[in-house]
């Protein structure tokens, strides 16, 4: 093994589930003493990358993964990998509050003396010697509990990477810094930059643009499973607006809203009213949504406008705000979703398998559900379930088309028009989008958006909460960026120029 | 007690889960955040049933002076439990690991039926019988492993189903005739008194002891905390979850076999019908025993503690004149109660 091997090689690294190809030949290089970012929506394969590195998943024949240029066994076995030097550090860090620092830190590898008892002072002075190895000044008999976000950070990563020679290994951080702040995270960043310079490196996967540009020497974007930015510093494109535009632009596949003359003058009385909405990051918004409107919010990662759809759905409880559908008031704090139902306003969540459908019931169950309630109380007819499935299964061409196929058995474009099939069919007054094209592939994306804008050309009125640039300038008459001013107006004609507003530094909320 | 298996509700799973909810509902109510506990509230937490359990006892003191304060009393409630105090532990070394168990009662039933059978209808030798009816607890727990673990199949419905099959087992070795044993030498092994107490009441106290040291003091023990409280977590540290996840089960359903050896040996006899018995106190035990010592988790010295204070209650109960019904009453509210006091310490533990 001789130093001009990279770290960690991976080629051509494909997964299918079933009908959906999450990742396609992925392409992934770091170096020693590199430290490589991870970007990507929700959805675009970033999980389901780092899953086959610590064998949940097996990837496709044809993939190849080598560390320090030998190859690793595929799928992978997490025991051969992490000796091989990769260590991961857990989203949620994985420390156990109550133990000691020592005792999370050794975990997986207690020193035992004689009679197999774990020997505490060895284990305190391994947890003790992994600690000064990345400079971190903890005493590894505190516990855990009584540490500062930023302290435990450092123990969890010490964990990840206990038992790298001095030099080498590879420490995956996977949204671990998400729950840090400022100072607390500069501090992190200082200490991953103490560790790659001794020549061992690290994947850095995060939400936040500002903080792979901050700290990555290289970041690689995911987009839909396929690579669509390999950037590195040394050629100067790493910035939130370059990783941006990989993760989110798609210009490729432009779709144009056919509108009828009469909705290029939305005069109408606005139908929908929101009021002083706050819960969470979003503080105090207003805006109004006309008859056959189609209004799109977004903007930064972090910025809170993915909190929007929940909060107005009756999904997460807001502190303050008030909604108006036409004639109903609804006081958000204080309503029940069936009220909130009841007054037109429907949700299609952005996470599909876990908030919107049933994955184990049929295409006719998931579609019908919604209408049930309405139906005679005492006995479910099956000829009518049957029959209306056929219909929204025809009219918004899913397939496969046999209404008792599976939800699971379904591509995610076919899933994504189920759920939106299911609220359609209510007629909503008011219905909320969440990342409504998310990891769909392009045709089926094209005939979600066509369907969207029929629904507003019947009258309902349509807030699109997404960070898809081209959905939003595709089909929104309008679109709104949250930020930590709240709501601002951009411009919808093009998607780059969307973007470059969203990103901007005065919309831009701080990490 | 599902619970267990949503990482979301894992009593000491990592900071930054309940660190981020915190946060989260903080900032979604303006900023209002749940104060400290200090330390007074920690102690009283800690040791709340034992407090209890001294103010139960008073009581049952004040109304019956004579029957309550007496020895023979002390040595009811504390020379009975051996077998269950076994089989609480059989319990908890599934939900140590974070798997759930409703077998182990049944386990028991089997292996009090073949000691018995064995001996006094084949004449094999009793301590021949005692290792069959070990092994075969052994094999229960392996039976369950492989469905929970392999087959990936929901422990409950593997485990509601097996105890019925164990017990079903159990009913067709006895013929539905009780047989008993009567080898004075080995009953000797269990019930000879060491200071006025039998001599399981001591094996089952080195039993919870010899099961704390394992959980603290062996990696072995502290890889099953992991497990248990974060599978992911415990695997990506190199941990071999699957490896524990099935021990745990094997662990359990030995220690179960143990209790019905304890069992035949104290009480001659066993008819598996009443396995079902010993489920519920054993239960209740596991979880009153998260309110003591180690707020929020599982531990035998809690486990231990739970078993008395739950025989002192019924014993006093008994001795006040209620009978019969009265054990349901007591064992059942006491679950119920136990995790409700479990679940309400575990959340406040996991907002602090």
């Amino acid at each position: 093994m001789t130093s001009s091997h990279p770290r960690l090689e991976l080629a051509g690294v494909s997964k299918t589930f079933g009908p959906n190809r999450v990742l396609s030949g992925v392409d992934l290089v770091v170096g020693p003493g590199e430290i490589r970012g991870l970007a990507g929506q929700n959805g675009s394969g970033k999980s389901t990358l780092i899953k086959i590195l610590t064998g949940i998943h097996a990837p496709d024949p044809g993939s190849r993964i080598a560390v320090d240029g030998s190859p690793l066994h595929l799928p992978v076995r997490w025991g051969a990998a992490q000796r091989a030097g990769i260590g991961v550090v857990h989203q949620d860090l994985g420390l156990l509050d109550n133990l000691t620092v020592a005792e999370n830190i050794c975990v997986g590898g207690y020193p035992v003396s004689r009679w197999g008892r774990i020997d505490r002072r060895a284990r305190d002075r391994l947890a003790e010697s992994t600690l000064d190895r990345i400079g971190v000044h903890v005493s590894p008999r505190a516990m855990v509990a009584e540490l500062t976000a930023a302290e435990r950070a450092e123990v969890a990563i010490a964990r990840a990477m206990r038992d790298h020679a001095p030099g080498r290994g590879l420490t995956i951080l996977d949204e671990s810094t998400r729950s840090l702040r400022g100072a607390d995270l500069e501090r992190i960043h200082a200490m991953l930059r103490r560790i790659v310079d001794g020549g061992s490196s690290a994947i850095i996967i995060s939400h936040s643009l500002r903080e792979l540009t901050t700290i990555a020497d290289s970041v690689t974007v995911l987009r839909d499973g396929h690579v669509t930015g390999d950037l590195s510093r040394s050629a100067a494109d790493v910035s939130e607006a370059t990783i941006a535009q990989a993760m989110l632009g798609d210009s490729l596949t432009a779709f144009h809203r056919p509108r009828s003359a009469s909705q290029d003058h939305p005069d109408r009385a606005p139908r929908v009213l929101v009021r002083g909405l706050t819960g969470g990051p979003v503080r105090d918004v207003s805006f109004e949504i006309g008859r056959g409107e189609i209004l799109g919010i977004t903007g930064a990662p972090g910025s809170g406008h993915d909190e929007m759809a929940g909060l107005l759905a009756g999904d997460v409880r807001p502190a303050a705000g008030q909604m108006v559908v036409d004639d109903r008031t609804i006081d958000l704090p204080r309503a029940a979703i069936t009220s909130i139902l009841r007054a037109g306003v429907m949700l299609v969540p952005e996470r599909r398998d876990r908030d919107g459908l049933a994955m184990e019931m049929s295409i006719r169950d998931n579609v019908t559900l919604p209408q049930l309630a309405g139906r005679h109380r005492l006995f479910l007819n099956r000829p009518w379930q049957s029959r209306e499935a056929g219909r929204v299964i025809r009219k918004h061409d899913v397939r496969p088309s046999r209404p008792h196929a599976l939800v699971r058995e379904l591509s995610g474009g076919n899933q994504q028009k189920v759920l939106l099939a299911k609220w359609l069919e209510m007629r909503p007054r008011f219905l909320i989008l969440h990342e409504p094209t998310q990891a769909v592939d392009v045709g089926a994306r094209r005939e979600i958006l066509t369907n969207i804008a029929a629904a507003a050309q019947e009258g309902t009125s349509i807030l699109v909460v997404s960070s898809e640039a081209d959905d939003l300038t595709a089909i929104c008459d309008r679109v709104l960026i949250h930020g930590v001013d709240g709501l601002t107006p951009a411009d919808a004609a093009n998607p780059t120029q969307l973007i470059d507003q969203v990103f901007a530094p005065t919309t831009r909320t701080l990490p | 007690m599902t619970v267990q298996h949503d990482p979301e509700a894992v009593r000491d799973d990592g900071l930054s889960s309940t660190d981020t909810v915190g946060m989260q509902q903080g900032e979604m109510a303006g900023g209002r955040r749940q104060p400290r506990s200090n330390r007074v509230a920690t102690f009283l937490s800690r040791y709340a049933l034992i407090l209890v359990w001294a103010l139960l006892a008073t009581v049952y003191c004040v109304l019956m002076p004579d029957t309550f304060m007496s020895t023979s009393t002390l040595q009811a409630i504390f020379g009975s439990q051996s077998a269950l105090v076994l089989l609480a532990l059989a319990a908890l070394s599934t939900f140590v690991a974070g798997e759930f168990d409703l077998s182990f009662a049944s386990i028991m039933g089997l292996s009090a039926t073949i000691v018995p059978v064995l001996t006094t209808l084949h004449g094999v030798p009793i301590g021949a019988s005692c290792l069959v009816a070990m092994v075969t607890a052994m094999l229960c727990g392996l039976l369950n492993a492989f469905f929970v673990v392999v087959l990936e199949v929901p422990s409950l419905v593997v485990t509601l189903g097996s105890a019925s099959l164990f017990v079903g087992i159990a009913q067709m070795i006895a013929s539905s005739t009780i047989a008993s044993v009567s080898e004075p030498g080995f009953s000797d092994l269990v019930l000879h008194r060491v200071l006025g107490l039998p001599l399981s009441f001591y094996y089952g106290a080195l039993a919870c002891v010899l099961f704390a040291y394992v959980i603290t003091h062996t990696p072995l023990g502290r890889h099953i905390v992991f497990v248990g409280a974060n599978r992911d977590v415990a695997r990506l540290a190199g941990v071999r979850v699957s490896a524990i996840r099935a021990g745990s089960y094997v662990a359990g359903s030995t220690l179960a076999g143990l209790a019905g050896v304890v069992l035949v040996a104290s009480v001659g006899g066993f008819d598996p019908a009443g396995s079902a018995v010993y489920l519920l106190p054993s239960l209740a035990a596991v979880f009153l025993g998260t309110a003591v010592v180690l707020p929020g988790q599982f531990n035998p010295i809690g486990t231990f503690v739970g078993i008395y204070f739950l025989a002192t209650g019924i014993i006093g109960l008994q001795l006040l004149g209620y009978s019969g019904w009265v054990q349901d009453v007591f064992y059942g509210g006491g679950l119920v109660l136990a995790v409700s006091v479990a679940a309400v310490i575990r959340r406040r533990v996991a907002v602090a």
